[in-house]
């Protein structure tokens, strides 16, 4: 074991924190993760409050893709890799292998650091998981796809070419459409893993615009390594180091004034 | 505020040592304007007065320089947590040192106009005011250099005890004044006098106040603890 500070639960839900009223949409709950040998995650607890976006920052290997990684069990596809601790989800520990790993995925939506579109069309990417969970008629399907399309600002830059391959969109609107697609079965939460570490400025502006309005609505999980994009878009930060939480807060405090040294050196670039 | 651990942008780390060294360079000189506008109350020293106005463009020049490197580090460098607080605590203390320099810069003048026709008025209180105000000042240099908290907080307590000078020295003055009117030209000048050192010493708590919080992230209170002003001290009731 190493010396790293690692706060307790009720600090990371401390005083400057979201309050006691407000819903938490996902908890993390002495979260231990391990790859084979490798101890990935130690006892993590951690809130994921609703309608807000809680940015995990930290040095490559800290855990935060693992931890966006255990949401909608990605791990599940690999022997070796294993959970233990509860993550709550609609009042459910979603670790336990009862869980319905389809509707799970559906209603926690990924989106990754490459863009990923499907190969086949800009309509059909977003139809494809909306048909695996909904019947809706064929009007029905034109709707939820214009509405998820404009909500990611994609519409107008693509309502004339629908049905052309996905793949001959640039980087950024590739991106927007798997945002597009993770949003149009309807998801509660949103898992983020690094969106715009390939994009230019521009696409990552519009991004994280669009962060800001999907908030409203979704609870959204990101892990970033551009500080000053977690500065922009988070109402929560969270700090990992070695696969521990080292301190939680708000963005404000956590870029200001955190409590921890080894935030404080992360933050400042001190780091190593 | 200082870290223990270098930036891992060298060139970073450079510039905030820079920003550091205007620092100093900006406190010593005010300092240096305070100490010879008290010699020039003290010793009608006009050779003094002179030199306390003829640094006050050096101090103007240095505020320019640190708000354009202030500015050039917010805007490349983004800075986060201490180093954003010790970036912008320089930005307004350099103001508040340029604004005590004016200060110093003012009295000098006033003094030597106050020797030139003051009549039996006693210095004695002024002086002792003037030295109060001077160490606070350097306390409050040193706590900038020092990136001191603890003594920047003493300093703000500190400042109680120029607020009681200044209302003793306002009532002797009235005093001088109402006992023979040939002392109001001489009483009137050391009367502003007086105010533009209290007005320093107000300055230097709000030095100390960016120290505390460029140091540890947390503000000190709002309301300082006060000496009390003439209006409050029975002034006028006789």
């Amino acid at each position: 074991m190493t010396s790293v500070p690692l706060p307790s639960s009720e600090h990371a839900a401390g005083p400057s924190d979201t309050g006691p009223e407000q819903e938490v949409a996902l908890s993390v709950r002495d979260l231990n993760f391990h790859y084979g040998s490798h101890h990935a995650l130690h006892g993590i607890s951690l809130d994921f409050p609703a309608r807000c976006v809680t940015a995990m920052i930290g040095p490559s290997g800290c855990g935060k893709s693992t931890l966006l990684r255990v949401f909608n069990k990605i791990y599940d596809l690999y022997p070796g890799q294993r959970a233990t601790g509860e993550v709550l989800f609609d009042g459910r520990n979603i670790l336990e292998d009862s869980i319905n790993l389809d509707m799970l995925r559906a209603r926690i939506g990924m989106v990754f650091q490459k863009p990923t579109p499907f190969p086949m069309s800009i309509y059909d990417n977003i139809a494809f998981g909306v048909r695996l969970h909904e019947k809706l008629s064929r009007t029905e399907m034109d709707e939820r796809v214009q509405d998820v399309l404009t909500r990611v600002a994609l519409w107008n830059e693509v309502r004339d070419r629908l049905h052309a391959p996905a793949t001959g969109l640039s980087g950024g609107q590739q991106q927007r459409l798997c945002i597009a697609r993770s949003i149009a079965t309807r998801p509660e939460v949103l898992l983020l893993d690094e969106p715009t570490s390939a994009l230019d400025p521009i696409s990552t502006a519009r991004i994280e615009e669009l962060l800001d309005e999907l908030k409203e609505e979704f609870t959204i999980a990101i892990v970033t390594h551009n500080m000053q994009q977690a500065a922009r878009c988070a109402d929560r930060v969270a700090f990992f180091y070695l696969g521990r939480l080292v301190e939680v807060d708000t963005a404000d405090r956590i870029f200001t004034n955190p409590r921890q040294k080894q935030t404080q050196d992360y933050i400042t670039g001190r780091f190593g | 505020m200082p870290h223990e651990r270098s930036h891992i942008v060298s060139s970073f780390e450079q510039e905030l040592e820079q920003l550091r060294a205007m620092m100093v360079k900006i406190g010593r000189i005010v300092e240096e304007q305070v100490s010879l506008a008290l010699r020039a109350i003290a010793d009608h020293d006009e050779a003094a007065a002179d030199e306390a106005t003829r640094l006050d463009p050096d101090v103007d020049e240095l505020e320019r320089e640190v708000e354009g490197l202030v500015i050039r580090l917010l805007a490349l460098r983004s800075p986060m947590g201490a180093d954003l607080r010790e970036i912008v605590a320089a930005l307004k203390i350099t103001g508040d040192l340029e604004r005590i320099g004016d200060y110093a810069a003012s009295i000098a003048r006033k003094a030597i106009k106050a020797a030139s026709s003051e009549g039996h008025i006693s210095l004695s209180g002024l002086r002792s005011m003037g030295r109060l105000v001077r160490e606070n000042l350097g306390r409050t240099v040193e706590a900038v250099i020092n990136h001191d908290a603890h003594q920047a907080m003493e300093v703000w307590h500190a400042d109680r005890g120029v607020d009681e000078h200044y209302v003793t020295l306002f009532r002797e003055l009235v005093t001088y004044m109402m006992e023979d009117a040939r002392n109001i030209r001489a009483c009137t000048e050391l009367l502003f006098i007086a105010k533009n050192l209290e007005r320093i010493g107000d300055h230097a708590t709000n030095v100390a106040e960016r120290v505390y919080y460029a140091v540890t992230g947390e503000n000190l209170p709002t309301l300082r603890p006060r000496g009390g002003s003439p209006d409050t001290q029975g002034l006028g009731k006789r």
